[in-house]
């Protein structure tokens, strides 16, 4: 059974690559656009894994992910993770990974194999 | 200013009326004392007979006695007067003293209706507008690093989908590519990679402009992070067949920003291994020095002329030579790593002669400090200051300053304490008389605005970190 990725963008260039990125690998891929969408969406389907943009218009993502403790989340920006930390972002256990924005495809497609392989990658 | 309205019928009345005062005071001063002078010798001479000498001396005695009187009381008089129009020009002196250290708060309460007085409101006008213009520099001046700023995060956003498709392209996600198409995926991809770098360059740079760069200040073994760090350049080296020598002191735990210390340590070792020849060796080392942990890079690549080692430093300055395209690049790295270290309170200088190779030396703190200070990049005013020290050089040592002065720049070494260090040490063996190394010490002390007061040490307070560093998108 194919792996379900849920993306999560304001970004709709953005969305559609990571869409085309993830698919040609293998895995189904839903997106959103921004936290309240992605919480529509959670109550349609539980993705294996969320790739979420930290940074979003509307209400703070400190709030939406409180909200999610059972899915793996790996977070995409363009901020440093140490910057991400400062905010407190960090400290979820189900926070698994963290992508700087611009990523490399292999270096996604990778990690991500590995994050749903069980493997936790944030230190 | 214009708080207090202007009489001007009063004003011109006083100004008369105290002419007028001071006249009256002078004429009615002397003349009585002339008028006794006079009565003395007329009486001395018309009743030379019937006096006796004993009434002529009591008479003389008397005059003279007067005579001193008044002359006394003129003295006082005039003291007060010239007290009273001295005050207000001392005043204004003092005021003008504080205003040439930078402080365009002084304001002149002088109420002597007369010339003093306008001066004064011309003076507060003055130093009100120099002062609203500093505000507006200054405004200017972070107008322009959040605009650095906001640019930077808004060019960098399109990078990610783009770099991402450009990827997708190459590796074939959408079909195989034929040579020709890959090349020019290539180009673009390139391109698109360093225009990334120039991003993410600017980005820090506002940053350390703003004071805003975060140090994240940890225990750190200094002797651990430059061995992982000359690991991780090793890949790089051996393409060239480059052999790294580590040379590092036993050096304590120390207080550092790991991150921002490989930064630096990065961008030099990758420098050097750029300019180096093939086979060669590049040294670093790190060694304990007081209260600072010195680190160098040496390279034995093509060395720089005195001139590119003072200017190497400046943003986009890229030593002219034959193969500079190949060396790529952002020509920002160097100026990044003089804000890190300079930022906080570090020193970084290039030792270098042409053709022998270079070595980069650069001094951390052990004891970390915790006030970042806002370091100007881009547009800095570092060269106007560096024109008023070699003037000072100039008029100290004459024709031979303008050497002293390029050696000590060429160490990086025109701080303050440095530069007062070098005259101490020319006024000890009597090269110049001591009189005259305090005069340097006092023009050096102003130029870099030492002793300017508390209200101008508000320019150097380093801006609260907030929120705004992570740019939202609406």
């Amino acid at each position: 059974m194919k792996k379900k990725i849920l993306v999560v963008d304001d970004e709709e260039d953005i969305r559609k690559s990571v869409k085309m990125i993830l698919e040609v690998n293998g895995y189904e891929v839903y997106t959103a656009f921004d936290g309240d969408d992605l919480l529509n969406k959670l109550s349609q389907i539980t993705p294996d894994l969320i790739l979420l943009d930290i940074m979003m218009p509307g209400p703070p993502i400190q709030d939406i992910i409180k909200n999610i403790q059972d899915v793996k989340i790996a977070f995409m920006s363009v901020v440093r993770i140490s910057d991400a930390r400062k905010r407190g972002l960090c400290s979820q256990d189900n926070i698994v990974d963290f992508f700087q924005k611009p990523f490399n495809v292999t270096d996604l497609i990778d990690r991500i194999e590995l994050i749903l392989a069980d493997k936790k990658n944030l230190e | 200013m214009d708080t207090k309205k202007f009489d001007i019928k009063k004003f011109v009345l006083s100004k008369i009326n105290r002419k007028l005062t001071l006249l009256f005071i002078i004429v009615g001063l002397i003349a009585p004392s002339m008028a006794i002078f006079y009565f003395y010798n007329i009486s001395v001479s018309s009743f030379s007979e019937s006096i006796s000498t004993n009434q002529a001396l009591l008479l003389r005695t008397i005059a003279i006695t007067i005579i001193i009187l008044i002359a006394l009381n003129t003295g006082i008089v005039g003291f007060f007067i010239s007290r009273s129009i001295s005050r207000p020009i001392k005043d204004l002196y003092y005021a003008t003293k504080e205003v040439e250290k930078g402080n365009y708060n002084v304001k002149l309460d002088i109420k002597t209706c007369d010339e003093i007085e306008e001066l004064a409101h011309a003076f507060n006008k003055t130093t009100a507008s120099q002062a609203r213009l500093l505000e507006e520099r200054k405004e200017i001046d972070s107008a322009k690093t959040e605009f650095l700023s906001i640019t930077s995060h808004e060019l960098r956003s399109p990078m990610t989908p783009m770099k991402a498709q450009l990827q997708m392209l190459m590796e074939g996600y959408f079909g195989k590519l034929t040579k020709k198409q890959k090349d020019s995926l290539d180009i673009v991809i390139r391109n698109a990679d360093r225009l990334d770098r120039i991003i993410v360059d600017f980005l820090d740079i506002s940053r350390i402009e703003a004071a805003r760069l975060k140090f994240n200040f940890q225990e750190t073994d200094i002797v651990e992070l430059v061995k992982s760090m000359s690991k991780f350049m090793d890949a790089y080296a051996k393409e060239k067949n480059i052999t790294l020598v580590l040379n590092v002191d036993k050096l304590p735990i120390t207080e550092v920003d790991p991150d921002r210390l490989s930064q630096v340590l990065r961008n030099l070792i990758n420098n050097a291994i750029k300019f180096s020849p093939e086979n060669g060796n590049i040294e670093i080392s790190a060694t304990l020095d007081r209260d600072y942990i010195r680190f160098s890079v040496r390279d034995h690549g093509c060395g720089l002329t005195p001139e590119n080692q003072i200017r190497i430093f400046e943003p986009f300055y890229q030593v002219e030579n034959a193969n500079r395209r190949k060396h790529g690049g952002t020509g920002l790295g160097l100026a990044i790593c003089r804000g890190i270290i300079e930022s906080q309170n570090g020193k970084i200088w290039v030792e270098s002669k042409p053709e022998k190779g270079c070595q980069f030396n650069f001094t951390i703190p052990t004891k970390p400090v915790k006030q970042i200070k806002p370091i100007k990049i881009l547009f800095s005013d570092k060269g106007m200051i560096e024109r008023k020290i070699k003037e000072e050089f100039s008029t100290i040592l004459g024709p031979l300053g303008e050497v002293e002065f390029n050696e000590l720049k060429s160490k990086n070494s025109l701080g303050r304490d440095d530069l007062v260090e070098y005259i101490d040490y020319l006024t000890e063996l009597y090269i110049i008389p001591k009189n005259r190394g305090n005069d340097f010490k006092n023009s050096i002390d102003k130029i870099l605005g030492y002793d300017k007061d508390e209200i101008n040490e508000k320019e150097f307070m380093p801006c609260e970190y907030s929120e705004g560093e992570v740019v939202k998108r609406n």
